[in-house]
């Protein structure tokens, strides 16, 4: 081929994108080109609700975590009327930081460089000898700029910088309905157990977001080491049968289910018997409870990058039954090729201290940087990142297979009598998910500011 | 109880121990090490940390880790790495434990209290940039049937974000 420096190679990979979807084909340098980083940047991080926090990591007044929305750094904060504000880390003067901790209390933020100082919903209240310096100001014009819309669903807590992005019901689309089903399941509702931890890997973010949108293939070869230790209690090939779910355009979810109904193994992800007791439909539908007892194993990515699991997992085998882990995780972008994990684990609020520490032990062991599953992940996703930028990938036109599960290949097959919303296909072995997830990317990759692609099916 | 200083036996003696666990864990001899010279009654943690204002201390986050092991977890991660799939480890890292400062003070019966600075250099495949933790050990070693065994092990690394792609290594 003809080498040429003209045009954009971003443009080029996302019409290759366009293109190669419908055959099941997905361009290597989706995942290590810098120009579409930085598109990314803007297109994606900057429009898209992303995820910040838990409500329970700031229950009190003043509570506050540092956060980033795509590479920038946002203060998540409650206020004194219990209100949840989402502050750009920047002061109005000069650009400073003005918080310099990962979390705290506080009534306040004093910018170290000239002592602005802003309440904690951002207002500008004050800097040393006022009159003097700005006496005749407006401070109300110079409070912290702030993400232009702020919601929760479950106690999860999003932020979108894009004023015209629509409410944050409206973008989860289909995937509040499985998001009820994880975090709805009582009246309690969830929360974390602890601060999350974070490490840094060489690879780009999007392999995080396309394994967690149902990616369980892997689990027979890159995971087979836990089956030998005893970390996971359904076998391979039973754990692949279950439902591939598009929930709505870029949100994708996994379960595994028995084809039977009364199957003996674990039931609701695995959550202990005393606690699935106080599970019930008071705030969600018979279906949706119906599904969750069901189900072994939720999986399930919001795009861009926030990241659900709940399985049954345990750290030790030989002392201690698998128990439920609930892993949220965001894949946080610092590059093509570098992104943060931030890893938080989840119980429900009315699981016994004994309950909380053994799912907490199950998810270091298994899903976290030093756990049995996940230290394994992050090995594939540097060599994905460095086809990526490849300049063989570019000059032969690498193309990736995401074809698992399309018409003809394999055994999964579309589903219609499926209580939920979304586009469902029955077994896992199938990469429709994927291929929703890399639809909306490009939707969003190419639209217009102010411009927002469908965000729902067309035969919903 | 006071440290002791270097010309004491029981210095020695634990200084020679700990060198010997960094050469046991560097040679990949995870099995030896865990048979011979961890305690079954082992608490082996790396506390989780964040950057905090100097009037919140120094931002260890109570009771959360990247690691807590206990004998049974630490025996299953050595388990995986023993077998085929083992990703992370297969082909290993390159690892090396540089054991510095060491302080000793005898604890309760039996027990001996032990810091130590530690720096992990490691790489993988053909990698020139190492990725280096850097910490400080708080060890207590129990004298059991004569030997020394580790009982306790909290790590505190010198970062919030951790700077690698996994923690499959022992520390």
């Amino acid at each position: 081929m003809t080498y040429t420096t003209s045009g954009s190679r971003a443009d080029e990979i996302l019409r290759d994108l366009a293109e190669g979807l419908p055959k099941g084909e997905v361009p290597a340098t989706l995942y290590g080109n810098r120009e579409l980083y930085e598109r990314e940047k803007r297109n994606v991080f900057a429009r898209c609700w992303v995820y910040l926090a838990h409500e329970s990591e700031i229950a009190a007044k003043g509570d506050y975590v540092l956060r980033k929305i795509g590479e920038d750094y946002f203060v998540v904060i409650r206020d004194e009327n219990g209100g949840v504000n989402v502050l750009f880390d920047a002061c109005r003067h000069r650009g400073v930081q003005i918080c310099r901790a990962d979390s705290g209390n506080t009534s306040h933020f004093r910018c170290p460089y000239h002592g602005w100082t802003y309440d904690t919903k951002g207002n500008l209240v004050g800097a040393p000898l006022w009159k003097n310096a700005f006496g005749g100001m407006d401070k109300s014009a110079n409070g912290l700029a702030r993400a232009a819309k702020v919601a929760s669903y479950h106690g999860l807590i999003f932020a979108t910088l894009d004023p015209t992005a629509p409410p944050l019901t409206e973008y989860l689309g289909g995937m509040a309905w499985y998001l009820d089903l994880v975090f709805g399941l009582n009246e309690h509702g969830v929360e974390v157990l602890g601060a999350p931890q974070r490490f840094v890997i060489d690879a780009n973010w999007k392999s995080g977001a396309d394994n967690f949108s149902g990616d369980d293939y892997h689990l027979g070869t890159l995971h087979k080491s836990v089956w030998e230790i005893g970390a996971f209690p359904v076998p391979f090939a039973a754990n692949m049968m279950g439902y591939h779910i598009q929930a709505s355009p870029g949100h994708s979810l996994s379960f595994s289910m028995a084809p039977d109904d009364s199957e003996p193994g674990p039931k609701f992800f695995g959550f202990p018997e005393r606690l699935t007791d106080t599970f019930h439909s008071d705030l969600i539908s018979d279906h949706q409870l119906d599904v969750a007892r069901r189900s072994r194993v939720f999986v399930g990515n919001v795009f861009p990058n926030f990241s659900i699991l709940a399985l049954p997992m345990t750290e030790d085998g030989s002392n201690f039954p698998p128990t439920a882990v609930l892993t949220i995780r965001v894949w946080q972008p610092l590059g093509e090729s570098k992104f943060e994990v931030w890893n938080w684990f989840c119980g429900y609020k009315n699981m016994t201290p004994e309950e909380k520490d053994r799912s907490y032990r199950a998810g270091l062991g298994t899903f976290s940087m030093g756990g049995a599953f996940e230290m394994d992940d992050t090995e594939p996703w540097i060599t994905v990142a460095r086809t990526g930028r490849s300049t063989a990938a570019e000059v032969l036109d690498l193309k990736l297979n995401y074809q698992m599960g399309m018409p003809g290949i394999g055994i999964a097959h579309p589903i219609k009598d499926w209580p939920g919303p979304g586009v469902v296909y029955w077994t896992r072995y199938e990469e429709g998910v994927q291929r929703n997830l890399f639809r909306f990317y490009h939707a969003m990759m190419t639209a217009e500011p102010g411009q927002w692609p469908a965000l729902g099916f067309e035969q919903d | 109880m006071s440290a002791l200083t270097v010309d004491s036996g029981l210095y020695t003696e634990v200084r020679d121990w700990l060198y010997r666990e960094a050469e046991l864990l560097d040679d990949g001899l995870e099995r030896q090490w865990l048979e011979q010279m961890v305690s079954r009654d082992i608490v082996y943690q790396l506390p989780l940390r964040q950057t905090v204002e100097r009037a919140r201390g120094a931002g260890w986050v109570e009771g959360t880790y990247h690691l807590d092991e206990r004998y049974g977890s630490l025996n299953s991660r050595v388990a995986r790495n023993e077998t085929a799939y083992a990703w992370a480890e297969d082909p290993p890292s390159r690892i090396r434990h540089f054991v510095t400062n060491i302080r000793v003070t005898p604890g309760a019966a039996d027990q001996v209290e032990v810091r130590s600075n530690l720096l992990i250099y490691r790489t993988r495949q053909d990698g020139v940039n190492p990725q280096i933790l850097s910490g400080e050990r708080f060890d207590v070693l129990r004298r059991e049937d004569g030997a020394l065994r580790l009982l306790q092990r909290r790590v505190l690394l010198d970062l919030t974000a951790i700077g690698t792609h996994n923690l499959s290594i022992f520390f």
